[in-house]
């Protein structure tokens, strides 16, 4: 098929589509109101070069603040076990008067692409197309805020320091648990790698050090799924991808750190992290690794979630909010 | 990358009145012939599966012409709803008892006013497996099921998995404990408790009793006590289903339990029953792959035997 554009994408009050109007099979599609805080939930496709991205637009009832978030979903499998809790904190933030766009990067979701052939600019551009994207959709928007998630929170900060829009500029930057040392994560990838070996062959047949060089050589690597490549490894799998040099980004940044419990230490990166922004804050967040399979159901990250949101109404002056309706942190 | 045909982001309301999120793939040439494949979610994993498992397989059967439709049970994914559930095998055994039925039902009736399709085939991996033969057995419309990894139990049931596990499990189980015999790390679980002792034991007490391990070829049924979490749903729904003269793809991972489960809590027990119907049943063992068919060889493996399959049931290509 060609490749969808903006012009073919664009939402209209009745249809979504990549290519609307090209048959009659299309869904009588209505954006949706979320019953219970009366948030319209837009899906959607739109363009990133010959890329096709999908996208989910939660808009508020009523006008929207001028405050909007584009949210960055962690890599591979991550991104799918996290997935509720990412609806669940869009959600929360449209009842909130936010409008708010979660997209899938290429390789990711309902994307195309394959994980193999991405990289740190792919993710970049992606993230780029997903601004633009809401941007056009939002036009009165005046600021939008970055959230992400592990990976996700790295390319977020990245992203941010980086001229891309000047909407970005002096507005919020969440990031939850993000990845500063990219080569001892994908060295963690890798274990996942070597699980699967030992569960199916018994042994493990290529060690990590096998793995890597058949990445570097221009091979890729299965990871749950998702094969990793060359560009994502040599631009992604290095221990100073995020660093804590000072940052450009001028607004606010939260840096979450999640651990199980209250009372784990603080981790000397995150808070080295936070100081590297001028209104840096560091969190900590009491919540499962809701990122991988445990054992609790994970709809929702309730103290994450109100904890950001707390910290958004103080940032942006907003009133207090009451608390929001929580789930056990647990499940 | 480019995929075939074209993608719509659709909604439509369930018949419980919850709004779920889906994707309808369709192919350059629609051919209104072939029946609509609904892939269905596995578990809690959202409407592209783990490992985006189902991205390939929906690129595939677009390719050969079929329509294909993914979306998301409630409170699931991107749909609406909440689960009250806090345990993930609470949820997976709400599946494997037919919770999502409805959604299904009403992912088909959409289809049917939405592309005017009259028959069906449904497919998904394990919980989507199962959720695929429930709905099958009330809608005489579909014609098909591409199970892959269908489970033929109750996950709850799993907080005492030492009595569930079948023989070919336990046999898989006792080669990991002689593997780990020099590891320091599997002494130490041993010996501060952590280790799964009835397992162990159960595993072990095959050999004290002289038990002989079952051939691969010939799965012997599992004791009563094994059948234990046996998925009462399963047989009826799948005899109902093979009576009308319903056809399924019947694919298991050959290092998942499901398929140990399969043959020793089912197809044994029932093999006399089971016997007219094996024409309508395609069988295939995907070597050396896990549960969620995770390295891409296996994917590759699994997309062609389900093209291979439908061309067999619909001359498509």
């Amino acid at each position: 098929m060609a490749p969808p554009d903006d012009a073919r994408s664009v939402v209209t009050a009745n249809q979504t589509t990549s290519r609307p109007g090209q048959s009659g099979y299309h869904s009588p599609f209505q954006p949706v109101a979320n019953s219970l805080n009366r948030v319209t939930e837009t899906p959607f496709f739109f363009a990133r070069e010959d890329a096709r991205l999908f996208g989910i637009l939660h808009l508020p009832a009523g006008t929207a603040k001028p405050l909007a978030f584009v949210m960055s979903h962690p890599f591979g499998e991550e991104k799918l076990w996290s997935h509720r809790v990412f609806v669940s904190c869009a959600r929360a933030l449209a009842a909130h008067g936010h409008a708010v766009l979660r997209f899938d990067y290429f390789g990711a979701g309902d994307s195309s692409g394959l994980s193999a052939d991405a990289s740190l600019e792919s993710h970049r551009e992606d993230l780029r197309a997903a601004i633009g994207a809401l941007e056009q959709r939002a036009p009165a928007i005046e600021q939008i805020g970055l959230i992400g998630l592990r990976m996700g929170a790295t390319f977020a900060a990245l992203l941010a320091e980086s001229n891309v829009s000047p909407r970005l500029a002096g507005a919020p930057l969440v990031l939850w648990d993000p990845i500063l040392d990219g080569d001892a994560y994908f060295q963690e990838l890798l274990r996942s790698n070597l699980s699967t070996q030992l569960a199916v062959y018994g042994k493990v047949v290529d060690n990590r050090e096998v793995l890597t060089a058949r990445i570097r050589a221009g091979g890729s690597v299965n990871v749950d799924g998702y094969e990793i490549g060359k560009g994502l490894l040599d631009s992604c799998g290095v221990s100073t991808l995020l660093t804590t040099d000072a940052k450009r980004h001028a607004g606010p940044a939260l840096i979450v750190q999640i651990a199980a419990t209250e009372a784990q230490k603080e981790r000397a990166e995150l808070k080295a992290l936070a100081a590297s922004y001028g209104q840096g804050t560091l969190a900590r967040a009491a919540e499962q690794p809701f990122w991988r399979e445990i054992k609790p159901f994970y709809p929702r990250a309730s103290q994450l979630q109100e904890l950001t949101l707390r910290w958004l109404d103080e940032v942006t002056g907003a009133p207090a909010v009451a608390p929001l309706e929580t789930a056990a942190s647990g499940g | 990358m480019q995929q075939p045909g074209d993608v719509s982001a659709v909604t439509f309301t369930s018949s419980e009145g919850n709004t779920l999120f889906g994707t309808l793939h369709l192919p350059a040439q629609v051919r209104e012939d072939l029946p609509v494949i609904v892939l269905l979610s596995p578990g809690v994993k959202m409407r592209v599966g783990p490992g985006r498992l189902y991205v390939p397989l929906t690129d595939s059967l677009v390719e050969m012409g079929y329509r294909v439709f993914r979306f998301d049970f409630y409170g699931l994914g991107d749909s609406s709803g909440e689960l009250q559930e806090t345990m993930l095998a609470d949820v997976y055994n709400n599946i494997e008892v037919g919770r999502y039925v409805a959604d299904s039902r009403s992912a088909i009736q959409w289809l049917r006013q939405n592309t005017g399709a009259k028959k069906f085939i449904l497919g998904g991996l394990c919980g989507g497996a199962i959720t695929a033969l429930l709905t099958a057995e009330r809608e005489p419309d579909v014609e098909g099921l591409l199970s892959l990894g269908m489970t033929v139990t109750l996950a709850s049931n799993a907080a005492t998995p030492a009595k569930y596990l079948t023989r070919q499990q336990l046999d898989s189980r006792r080669q990991g404990y002689y593997r780990r015999l020099l590891q320091p790390m599997s002494w130490w679980r041993l010996l501060t408790f952590q280790s799964e002792y009835g397992v162990i034991w159960r595993s072990m007490k095959r050999l004290i009793i002289k038990e002989k391990p079952i051939a691969q070829a010939a799965p012997v049924a599992a004791t009563a006590e094994q059948r234990g979490n046996a998925n009462p749903l399963f047989p009826p729904a799948f005899f109902a289903f093979l009576k009308r003269g319903g056809r399924a793809l019947m694919l298991f991972s050959e290092k998942d339990r499901l398929q140990s489960e399969y043959e020793e809590k089912f197809a044994a027990p029932f093999a006399e029953q089971l016997q007219p119907y094996l024409p309508q049943l395609q069988q295939h063992i995907v070597a050396e792959a896990n549960h969620v068919l995770s390295f891409t060889p296996w994917q590759k493996e699994m997309v062609a035997v389900s093209r291979g399959w439908l061309q067999s049931l619909h001359g498509a290509k």
